[in-house]
């Protein structure tokens, strides 16, 4: 009867141990899971603004702002993999949601800039075309009427 | 003078002038292709930003500096990683005949958006750290890349040749591809030798 207590209480220490190690395996599996689809994430998102960056670069506008923001994603991107590499899976996801965040306001940015480069586009080529059909109206008419007044006065 | 002899040289001066006043119109929708060679650029720099007094006799535990640096004349704005390994005399090198990055796993990296035409620059500081040094072995436990420790566990063996511990730190260019959705070598690399001494 004095024996069982102890014997519970062993038992009971064992469990308890046992258990510390499996939960522990257990979390340490999923922040490594976790890492890892943050940094897929980051990835994904860097990604994306840079394609979004060299839409707007295409359409003329002054993209240097964009990169220094894209920039400061990848520094977090590069951090979030070396982490990784090391086995620091909480820092890693950090750093990786980080540089998620930073590449999805590059995105939004990059979008809103395209928009209004792209009126600015618009209304410059618009100018360009009415300029040139103008000098070619002036061009065409004044050659002519200075073409009739050469005639009249050498006849 | 008789006019009608000016004639033709008239109209032609006036077909002239209106293409002229036409040509900023024609520029918007003809555009030129630029012949100049497209190519991206890395590079090494020694502590003094120069390409002189490169690291190579090494001392273990002492902080060593070069600049690594990239240039992009691709014509538009570029995605680039900066992959930087380390290697005994034995593990593989970039191939540059088959295009082929190393199959070592980096220790350290940079990323980075260029717009054609710019350049990018950063300092990296390297130490290496926990050395076995035997008669003909060596072991290197630990490298240390801006103030991050990152585990090593390579060896070498004394080369009787160049009278030392040979190892390699190598920084390979990457590019991100558009077509292929994912990072490619871009089949350049750059590389310090390192004799590793005890002091």
């Amino acid at each position: 009867m004095r024996k069982t207590p102890s014997k519970l209480l062993v038992l009971f220490f064992v469990l308890a141990f046992s258990a510390s190690i499996f939960i522990s395996e257990a979390f340490a599996a999923n922040s490594e899971d976790t890492a890892a689809t943050s940094i897929e994430g980051a990835e994904n998102a860097l990604v994306s603004a840079y394609q979004s960056v060299l839409e707007v670069e295409q359409v003329g506008a002054n993209v240097s702002g964009l990169l220094a923001q894209l920039n400061e994603a990848g520094e977090f991107l590069a951090k979030a993999h070396m982490a990784y590499r090391l086995g620091n899976f909480d820092s890693a996801t950090s750093f990786a949601d980080q540089g998620k965040d930073v590449g999805i306001e590059v995105e939004n940015n990059a979008y809103e800039l395209k928009d209004s480069a792209w009126r600015e586009n618009i209304q410059r080529m618009w100018l360009t075309i009415m300029g040139s059909v103008l000098g070619v109206i002036l061009i065409g008419s004044g050659s002519f009427w200075f073409w009739r007044f050469l005639k009249r006065r050498y006849p | 003078m008789h006019v009608e002899e000016y004639r033709t040289l008239f109209i032609v001066g006036s077909l002239i002038l209106m293409l002229v006043a036409v040509a900023p119109t024609l520029s918007l929708f003809i555009r030129i292709p630029s012949g100049s060679e497209r190519f991206s650029e890395l590079w090494l720099l020694g502590p003094a930003h120069t390409a002189e007094n490169y690291p190579f006799n090494v001392s273990v535990n002492e902080e060593y500096s070069v600049f690594v640096g990239v240039g992009n004349h691709l014509g538009s704005s570029s995605y680039y990683v900066v992959y930087v390994k380390f290697r005994n005399q034995s593990q593989q090198l970039p191939n540059s005949t088959t295009s082929e990055p190393s199959s070592l796993s980096p220790f350290y990296e940079f990323r980075f958006v260029l717009s054609d035409g710019e350049v990018w620059e950063a300092p990296l500081t390297f130490a290496i750290e926990n050395v076995l040094l035997q008669q003909n072995f060596s072991l290197v436990q630990n490298i240390s890349i801006n103030d991050i420790v990152f585990p090593v566990n390579y060896t070498s063996i004394w080369d009787s040749n160049r009278n030392g511990f040979y190892y390699q730190m190598f920084f390979e260019l990457w590019l991100y591809n558009m077509t292929s959705n994912s990072f490619q070598y871009h089949n350049r690399f750059v590389s310090l030798w390192l004799n590793i001494t005890s002091t």
